[in-house]
């Protein structure tokens, strides 16, 4: 009972922020709520409904979708074979490549902005999502790697053995033995891939100027002014945004514990 | 260990401080004469480049922040006055808010001296230690026109002490690693280098910015800096990493070694294009000037600027001294309160007859599902004076309203306010997969040999959690070191920049400044503490390891 006494009020801090977006989400008014009550106390969905009727807005919620399936599609292939030869194969150059990629989390941002910048500008691919996926993709892969990494180092090897004398080949080893047995790691991974894409705001606000090619993050900051801001508008934009992210984490929280673990923890 | 070696790195770093101090007295020497030429040769120079180019060109000199003010007239009727051409006079205060929209004649504190000057460009030494030029220009029926450029003494030399400490500190360190240890590592040797180079670049800075922030007219280099260049560098890369790949192949007689290749190869060429690439692109711009599409080589400038704090005090929120320990003080604040709610809460959630459990772990989850940016704009409106949550909420305690953002140690508490909500699921999350990773019968058997509560967490709990919180810990601690959202988007560096961390410095700098080369001499530093950091806490990950 104790326990609960110091866990309730402690959720109550955790969710009083979070309800308060669903709360003015679903208010007819624009202004910040300044009563104390964080459940919602009206239901209209007249934010949501100017948000839809926005034909922009439809665009900008595909754009996002695009963008984020194709970045952990791209991003989690590239970093389950380049695990896969980190777990399993000891070659020259491997301890090298793994500084490598612990260094790569240590750029700053704003030191890439700019290059990044240049280069898709003379790729021809500012306001196109190939750009947006393919700096998003290798962005989320360092981290990727090391945690698939960690994940592979825990499956026993004697599998593999077995299969090698029954002839098994490179190739089958990763498809049909350590593929299938990750899928929880692969899974999590996906996830981090998944909302590395969607949730960033300053790449995307940098490479598209054009408002067609905009994702929901550059779309739910514009609400928010220097003087006044939408919050009625931003909230149930950010309703939108945050719950397929926070479906898909729950869905998947049972893994993250797991996953983080074995994973990104060991290097 | 050799007996000797025990004190052997006193040699090494004896002769450091002994060469450092000889380079230091030569070049005090050598700056004050360098200074006095530089600054009559520059003032002149800056006068003639504004006569020729007009008020306009004050903004391509070199370093505008050198020029007290300057301005340029034009006359109208020669005749009659001595000094006819100041009769209508077309001014430009460049640096000095308080004196412009003064015409030039009242502009000029001594008129008649300098009414003097330029009919004759002489250069004159100011009492402040800055100096005078003029330039002038006879034009069509004694029409004249003149430019009169001020210069700024230069900046007050100030050695940055904490800096020069902190590097003979962590130099000292190296060194006394190095000599303890059979020295088949050569990576310490050139970390303990590379960080006594930057003791003497901070000893050094500020004398060679004494000289060189007199640097005046130059104009803006027109060299191409677009990606195309990058492409060229990358089209130059990619066969050195065919040939690089190819060679290892051949030279590899193992077969796998071929099949490990592959299957980084893709991975590597991604990584190499989009991220090493732009990294060194990036290096090479923090040593450049550059602004809208043009860059001029200006060698170690930019981090002899930002070392000197360009002439500002060490404690202005300016200074990069000043936001060094703001981000520090930042990253070990939100890391302590991470590691202390994610671990108590982990440790309350672990029991397994606790009710509820699963529903309390799926909402103590939320706010790491929440986008950053929403977090922070939600709590930026939470903050807010007039209409913000948080104030009603003290107003119910009867504490009058906060202006939060106004006061250095309000602003920087709403950012860590923020980034606690947002940060601590992490921690609970990677404590409870730890926590259940230890065996209960450890704590049956403690509890059999009397251990009480405290004594079980503190000799089985504690050294159990460590092989994986101290990696989290770091990787937490690279994460907060450049939050950017957060900073960014809740106080926005209020008031006064003062709470800015360093990553959204190095972006004012970029973006509102436009200075990239400065932003990315800026972002240098960032990664090279981070890569120093990153040494040290590897050591810790091993040993954490090698416990667990």
């Amino acid at each position: 009972m104790l326990r609960h006494l110091f866990l309730i009020p402690f959720c109550l801090a955790t969710l009083f922020p979070a309800l308060w977006v669903v709360k003015m989400a679903f208010r007819a008014e624009q202004a910040f709520a300044t009563d104390l009550n964080p459940l919602p106390v009206e239901f209209s969905l007249q934010n949501f409904e100017t948000l839809m009727s926005d034909p922009l807005f439809g665009r900008q919620l595909l754009n996002s979708l695009l963008v984020a399936t194709l970045t952990t599609l791209l991003g989690v292939f590239l970093a389950c074979t380049a695990a896969y030869a980190f777990s399993r194969f000891r070659f020259p150059g491997r301890r090298a490549g793994l500084m490598f990629l612990l260094v790569t989390q240590m750029f700053p941002g704003t030191m890439m902005t700019i290059p990044l910048y240049s280069l898709m500008e003379s790729l021809g691919l500012l306001n196109q999502m190939a750009g947006l996926i393919l700096v998003y993709s290798t962005t989320a892969i360092p981290f990727c790697i090391y945690m698939l990494k960690g994940y592979f180092d825990t499956i026993p090897r004697e599998l593999e053995e077995s299969a090698i004398m029954d002839g098994a080949g490179p190739f089958t080893l990763f498809w049909r033995i350590i593929l299938p047995l990750s899928r929880p790691a692969i899974a999590v991974t996906a996830l981090f891939s998944f909302m590395t894409a969607w949730n960033e705001y300053i790449l995307a606000a940098t490479f598209m100027s054009d408002e067609r090619a905009y994702t929901l993050p550059v779309k739910v900051q514009s609400f928010v002014g220097d003087y006044t801001t939408e919050w009625g508008h931003f909230a149930a934009g950010a309703l939108i945004v945050s719950v397929p992210v926070m479906a898909l984490f729950f869905a998947l929280q049972k893994h993250l514990v797991g996953g983080l673990t074995a994973g990104s923890v060991k290097g | 260990m050799r007996p000797a070696a025990k004190y052997g790195f006193l040699g090494p770093v004896m002769a450091v401080v002994i060469a450092a101090a000889m380079g230091v007295f030569v070049l005090h020497r050598y700056a004050g004469e360098r200074a006095e030429t530089v600054g009559r040769e520059r003032a002149s120079q800056a006068a003639a480049w504004l006569l020729t180019h007009g008020p306009a060109g004050v903004d391509d000199l070199r370093r505008p922040q050198s020029i007290r003010w300057a301005g340029v007239a034009f006359s109208e009727t020669p005749q009659g006055a001595r000094y006819p051409f100041l009769r209508r006079p077309v001014w430009l205060a460049h640096t000095d808010p308080a004196r412009q929209g003064t015409p030039l004649e009242r502009a000029l504190p001594d008129d008649k001296a300098t009414a003097d000057l330029l009919v004759s460009p002489e250069v004159t030494r100011l009492p402040n230690g800055g100096w005078r030029a003029g330039a002038a220009e006879t034009l069509a029926q004694g029409e004249r026109r003149v430019a009169v450029a001020e210069l700024a003494p230069p900046p007050r030399v100030e050695i940055p002490w904490p800096s020069l400490l902190l590097a003979l500190g962590a130099a000292l360190l190296f060194w006394y690693d190095l000599t303890r240890r059979v020295p088949e590592n050569r990576v310490r040797p050139a970390v303990g280098a590379g960080i006594a180079a930057t003791a003497l670049l901070a000893l050094l800075g500020p004398r060679l910015n004494a000289v060189h922030a007199l640097e005046v007219p130059e104009s803006r280099g027109s060299a191409d800096i677009g990606g195309a260049s990058m492409l060229l560098a990358g089209v130059v890369l990619l066969p050195l990493v065919i040939a690089g790949v190819a060679g290892a192949l051949r030279g590899s007689r193992r077969s796998d070694h071929r099949v490990a290749y592959a299957y980084i190869g893709p991975a590597l060429i991604g990584l190499g294009l989009l991220v090493l690439v732009p990294f060194l692109y990036g290096v090479g711009l923090a040593f450049t000037r550059a602004g809208h599409g043009s860059a001029t080589f200006v060698g170690l400038d930019n981090f002899i600027d930002i070392l000197s704090s360009e002439g500002r005090a060490i404690t202005e929120p300016l200074s990069f001294y000043f936001t060094l320990v703001v981000t520090l003080v930042w990253t070990a604040a939100n890391i302590a309160l991470h590691a202390g709610i994610g671990l108590g809460l982990a440790l309350l959630l672990k029991e397994p007859t606790l009710r509820f459990k699963g529903v309390y772990r799926v909402l103590f989850i939320v706010p790491w599902a929440v986008p950053s940016y929403i977090t922070a704009l939600v709590w930026k409106g939470m903050f807010n004076q007039q209409y913000g949550i948080v104030n009603h909420l003290l107003g119910l305690f009867g504490v009058t309203p906060v202006a939060w953002f106004s006061e250095f140690w309000t602003s920087f508490t709403a950012n860590v306010i923020t980034n606690t909500w947002l940060g601590f699921p992490f921690m609970m999350v990677v404590s409870l997969g730890a926590l259940q990773s230890i065996p209960t019968d450890l704590y049956e058997a403690a509890s059999v040999d009397g251990a009480d509560k405290w004594q079980q967490f503190k000799h089985i709990t504690l050294p159990l959690l460590k092989p994986a919180m101290v990696p989290a810990l770091i990787l937490g601690s690279v994460w907060t070191f450049n939050m950017f959202n957060i900073i960014y988007l809740v106080s926005g560096g209020q008031p006064g920049h003062s709470t800015d961390i360093l990553i959204t410095q190095a972006y004012r700098w970029a973006f509102e400044q436009d200075r990239y080369g400065y932003a990315a001499a800026y972002s240098v530093l960032i990664f090279l503490i981070l890569l120093v950091w990153s040494f040290f806490t590897q050591r810790w990950t091993r040993a954490a390891e090698g416990q667990g």
